[in-house]
């Protein structure tokens, strides 16, 4: 990985096409370069974040005119936040983690807090309400570096809150 | 090693035929033993657009069939049966994994360094590292082969 970002752009609207090309044409002309980024469609809201390195002469503020600017043509909303390189240490994931149940109120809170209280980093989350809205099921998917003896905890807590948690672990191969 | 984007990890690598290259085999074991954790390596993967493979899951945990060290010449996938998701990684892709379907038993031939043919049936991880190493005669890495289980799930959703 080449490169430190110095901003995060978050950009989020009602989908359609030539989100992107908008966004990253107004960065392009600032002089930025692309490092990771990663977006995603949720309820036909479509919403990206970019890690960005700017050169020199752009600082946050100007970053932030140009890109609302491109936001207005577009009518979404895009969030530029200066980041340093306090979060480059990444743990890789260990585990999988799906929970599938009747869908209510609290089983992310309720998971997420279980692994937070464990030692557990949760490093990607995915999750959908799907079925039919008259049976909707919540379906969520964790990748998390999980410290040993987490799972008999998860099972407990799948138990009390009627929900199936299962977990697998991630093993990658190198080939 | 060569590593993306190399132009040469995404040809069809040329068929070696009548032409054994002993000097080619040797290379790719040289390289694979080179490195620990590799359990097999095309001819691409060392620059070489040649059809040449070389695997060895011998010391690998997952392995429950193994040939030991096997160099392929010309090698293709005859039969291929049931279908697996699995987690690569490929020492010319750095940094990213990929969710990628194989399938779970095939038979593969080809030619040995010495000039034979060689007919392998096997199953599992061994058949998983002769479907990436044939990928990479194709010009073909992890990247062209993504699935990812998660998306694939919810994707469902979208479509219905």
């Amino acid at each position: 990985m080449e490169g430190n970002a110095n901003a995060a752009v978050w950009v989020v609207g009602a989908d359609r096409p030539g989100i992107v090309a908008g966004v990253t044409r107004a960065l392009f002309d600032l002089g930025c370069n692309l490092l990771d980024a990663a977006s995603t469609i949720l309820r036909g809201h479509f919403a990206m974040m970019l890690m960005v390195e700017a050169p020199p002469d752009c600082d946050i503020e100007r970053m932030r005119a140009s890109l609302n600017g491109a936001a207005r043509d577009l009518g979404i909303s895009v969030t530029v936040s200066p980041v340093t390189d306090e979060g480059r240490a990444g743990v890789p994931p260990t585990h999988m983690v799906s929970v599938y149940g009747a869908d209510k109120p609290g089983i992310v809170f309720r998971v997420t807090d279980l692994l937070s209280t464990a030692g557990a980093n949760i490093t990607d989350l995915t999750s959908r309400v799907i079925g039919s809205s008259e049976e909707p099921v919540y379906a969520l998917m964790l990748e998390v570096d999980l410290p040993a003896g987490t799972e008999e905890k998860l099972a407990e807590l799948a138990a009390e809150l009627d929900v199936d948690i299962s977990v697998h672990p991630i093993e990658s191969d190198l080939l | 090693m060569v590593r993306v984007p190399a132009r040469v990890l995404k040809q069809r690598a040329a068929e070696l035929g009548d032409a054994p290259d002993a000097q080619l085999a040797a290379d790719l074991v040289e390289t694979m033993r080179a490195s620990p954790a590799c359990v097999g390596l095309a001819a691409p993967q060392i620059g070489i657009s040649r059809r040449a493979i070389a695997v060895d899951v011998s010391a690998h945990r997952k392995v429950t069939t193994s040939h030991g060290l096997v160099v392929l010449f010309d090698p293709v996938l005859v039969q291929a049966h049931g279908r697996e998701l699995g987690r690569e990684g490929c020492m010319s892709v750095p940094d990213l994994t990929a969710n990628v379907g194989r399938a779970r038993s095939v038979v593969v031939r080809g030619v040995t360094p010495e000039g034979a043919e060689r007919v392998i049936a096997t199953e599992g991880f061994e058949a998983r590292a002769f479907q990436h190493e044939i990928d990479h005669l194709d010009g073909l890495l992890i990247l062209d082969r993504v699935a990812s289980l998660a998306t694939d799930v919810f994707r469902r959703k979208v479509y219905e």
